[in-house]
């Protein structure tokens, strides 16, 4: 993937492109808004992603006038400022995501391969699709049943709703955070181990009485569903 | 905004409703009381002084008539002769020939007042006195007053009319005051409720300088300026502390994560992570305490949020073999942040999983939310302690995690003009509400 990364700090800036450069990814580094924005108009890059309060023009203001322009590639902004507020106006620039500084480098990772894939066009997470199917796993959204291998898997309603979010990502990382906001709708952290207890439930539901885990936990990252 | 084709009919009800209010503010307008309380006097004094001229005036009348007409009855001296004329009538007692019923009613008692239903002699009231002429014989005597009360009359219409014009003048100039006066109460009062509810840039705009009402919205102007510049300097100096705390934080976060894997990097991360949420937490209790007005609430029936929280955290609690039990009782829907709601409740349950007894119960009764627990509970003397805001937070901050639970679930409640109510559970243990019930 070609990723733009506009990031002023000079620890952060290095750090945010050697790791993305391990995990394949061609990335063109600036710390400065203006020529991030003129490289943005003048190539095709598969993947923004944008520090909110840097010299020359902000991340903010960069996405804004991309967006005026009709340049639709997705956008994650990186920010120190984690208000909520802050976060909406993100959202109303046109941003995809939101990330708060301090981050996790998998944390990162993950986002950018959620977003990267949304730009590779099929994106299953917006399909309308009410049936999933993930091999011998049926989740039926609008029954709101739940089969694997024929037999039937009582679900509670958030453990429908975690569930669909995981099927809908097959083979994709997914961190903590990404479930807490989506699933629960909490941009804060509940100290208490909401994900960890709900992701083991599930488990025990749709895993543990057949042979084959479709549902893997990477250690300190996040979790994969299938693949 | 309103869809267009509904404006017309808003427009009007709007202005039935403020018609309404503005009838309602009249009643209560200081000016208008108070000229009507003037007007009520002066009407009072009018009454009494008319009153009293007119009735003195007709006695010193009468008396001038009487003594005029026994010294044209004495000088008289015609025993038994009439002597009428077109402006007098002087006999002798018994010569009452002629006469109608009233006028002889009169003559017996001794004199009068009389008035009649025909004229007589071209008048209809005439002023009766009998007396002796110069011989000493009984004669009455009576002169037409017609004129007189008729005079009398006007001069009475005169003075009612000019007491009503006053005490009508009087009412319209504070009506008049008092609604000039209210425009700009009313100004004013609208400015103060949009400040509560949030919107920092009201002001009252008025700019005359002429009275005390004028000061006073000056002053409130001013205030309101002033309350303007210190929120936008805290979110300002905020932002800028976020950004200075949390752009080390990151990097101390990147150089860990380049270290090589082992178990000290793992702790290192870890605590790298409570940094930041500590941090977090410590943001955002500021955000919420420094926010104001209504902005982002919306309805939250308090059955529904307690229902989606039990679901959320019971399998959490149950795992520390605890049980988590949803109680709602005739649930009411508020105005609220859900957001901002479920992270208060959500470190209600917190602390009450790590402090709390093995039963938790999430409760819902009418416009209350809480969480209740049988623990070891909290000794009603340091309830004040355990909810004050974070600058007095240090005992509670060493015995568990980051303690800022109960500052942010007070901050909440605080936002959402709300009462954090504590109380020792029936038997044991601490019981925390969020009352939505306004006093």
């Amino acid at each position: 993937m070609r990723i733009l990364l506009l990031e002023d700090d000079a620890q952060l800036g290095p750090w945010i492109t050697n790791g993305l450069r391990e995990e394949g990814h061609v990335v063109d580094h600036f710390d400065d808004g203006k020529d991030a924005l003129i490289a943005a108009m003048g190539q095709d890059f598969d993947l923004l992603i944008l520090d909110r309060m840097v010299p020359g023009l902000d991340g903010l203001a960069v996405l804004k006038s991309l967006r005026a322009s009709k340049d639709s590639t997705p956008a994650l902004f990186l920010t120190a400022l984690g208000e909520v507020e802050a976060r909406v106006e993100g959202f109303e620039a046109g941003g995809d995501d939101y990330l708060t500084k301090p981050f996790a480098f998998a944390e990162l990772s993950a986002r950018v391969g959620a977003l990267g894939r949304r730009r590779e066009g099929a994106d299953p997470t917006k399909t309308t699709q009410t049936v999933l199917r993930h091999s011998d796993l049926t989740l039926d959204l609008l029954a709101r049943t739940c089969t694997r291998q024929g037999q039937q898997i009582d679900l509670m309603a958030k453990e429908i709703k975690l569930l669909e979010y995981l099927m809908r990502r097959p083979g994709r990382l997914v961190t903590r955070t990404m479930l807490l906001e989506q699933v629960w709708d909490m941009s804060f952290d509940p100290t208490t181990s909401v994900v960890e207890t709900h992701i083991s439930r599930l488990r025990a539901k749709i895993d543990k009485p057949f042979d084959v885990a479709l549902l893997r936990t990477r250690r300190g990252e996040g979790y994969v569903f299938g693949a | 905004m309103s869809p267009c084709c509904a404006r017309g009919v808003g427009k009007a009800t709007s202005l039935v409703h403020r018609w309404v209010h503005q009838l309602r503010w009249l009643r209560r307008s200081s000016t208008l009381r108070l000229a009507a309380l003037l007007s009520g006097i002066f009407a009072l004094g009018f009454v009494v002084a008319i009153f009293v001229a007119l009735t003195l005036g007709e006695r010193a009348n009468e008396r001038r008539l009487d003594a005029t007409l026994s010294t044209i009855a004495l000088g008289g001296a015609i025993a038994d002769t009439r002597l009428d004329s077109a402006a007098l009538i002087l006999r002798p007692l018994d010569d009452l020939d002629g006469l109608p019923d009233p006028f002889v009613r009169v003559v017996s008692r001794g004199g009068g007042v009389v008035r009649l239903r025909d004229d007589l002699m071209r008048s209809d009231t005439w002023r009766v006195l009998v007396a002796q002429d110069g011989a000493g014989s009984p004669v009455f005597a009576a002169v037409p007053i017609e004129e007189n009360e008729d005079a009398q009359e006007l001069l009475a219409q005169i003075l009612w009319s000019t007491a009503g014009v006053v005490v009508v003048v009087t009412l319209a100039i504070g009506l008049w005051a008092g609604l000039i006066a209210q425009r700009r109460l009313l100004r004013i009062n609208a400015t103060l409720g949009q400040l509560s509810a949030g919107d920092l840039t009201a002001r009252t705009g008025l700019t005359r300088s002429k009275d005390d009402l004028d000061d006073i919205a000056k002053t409130l102007d001013q205030t309101a300026a002033e309350l303007e510049r210190l929120v936008a300097q805290t979110r300002h100096l905020s932002a800028s502390i976020a950004h200075d705390l949390r752009t080390p934080l990151a990097r101390l976060r990147a150089q860990l994560e380049m270290l090589p894997d082992g178990e000290e990097r793992g702790v290192a991360l870890e605590e790298a992570s409570r940094l930041s949420d500590i941090f977090d937490t410590i943001m955002r209790v500021a955000r919420i305490e420094a926010g104001q007005g209504r902005d982002g609430f919306e309805e939250v029936p308090l059955a529904e949020l307690a229902e989606d929280l039990a679901e959320t955290f019971g399998p959490v609690v149950e795992d520390e073999n605890k049980a988590l039990t949803l109680d709602v009782k005739a649930p009411a829907v508020v105005q609220g942040d859900r957001g901002m709601l479920v992270q208060a409740i959500a470190n209600l349950i917190q602390n009450a999983l790590v402090h709390g007894g093995d039963q938790i119960t999430l409760f819902a009764h009418g416009r209350t939310i809480g969480v209740a627990d049988n623990g070891a509970g909290v000794d009603p003397a340091a309830f004040a302690d355990i909810v004050k805001p974070m600058v007095r937070l240090d005992a509670a901050r060493s015995t568990h995690g980051s303690g800022l639970g109960l500052a942010l679930v007070r901050a909440v409640t605080d936002r959402h003009g709300a009462q954090l109510e504590l109380a020792v559970n029936d038997p044991q243990g601490l019981k925390v509400a969020i009352n939505f019930t306004h006093l």
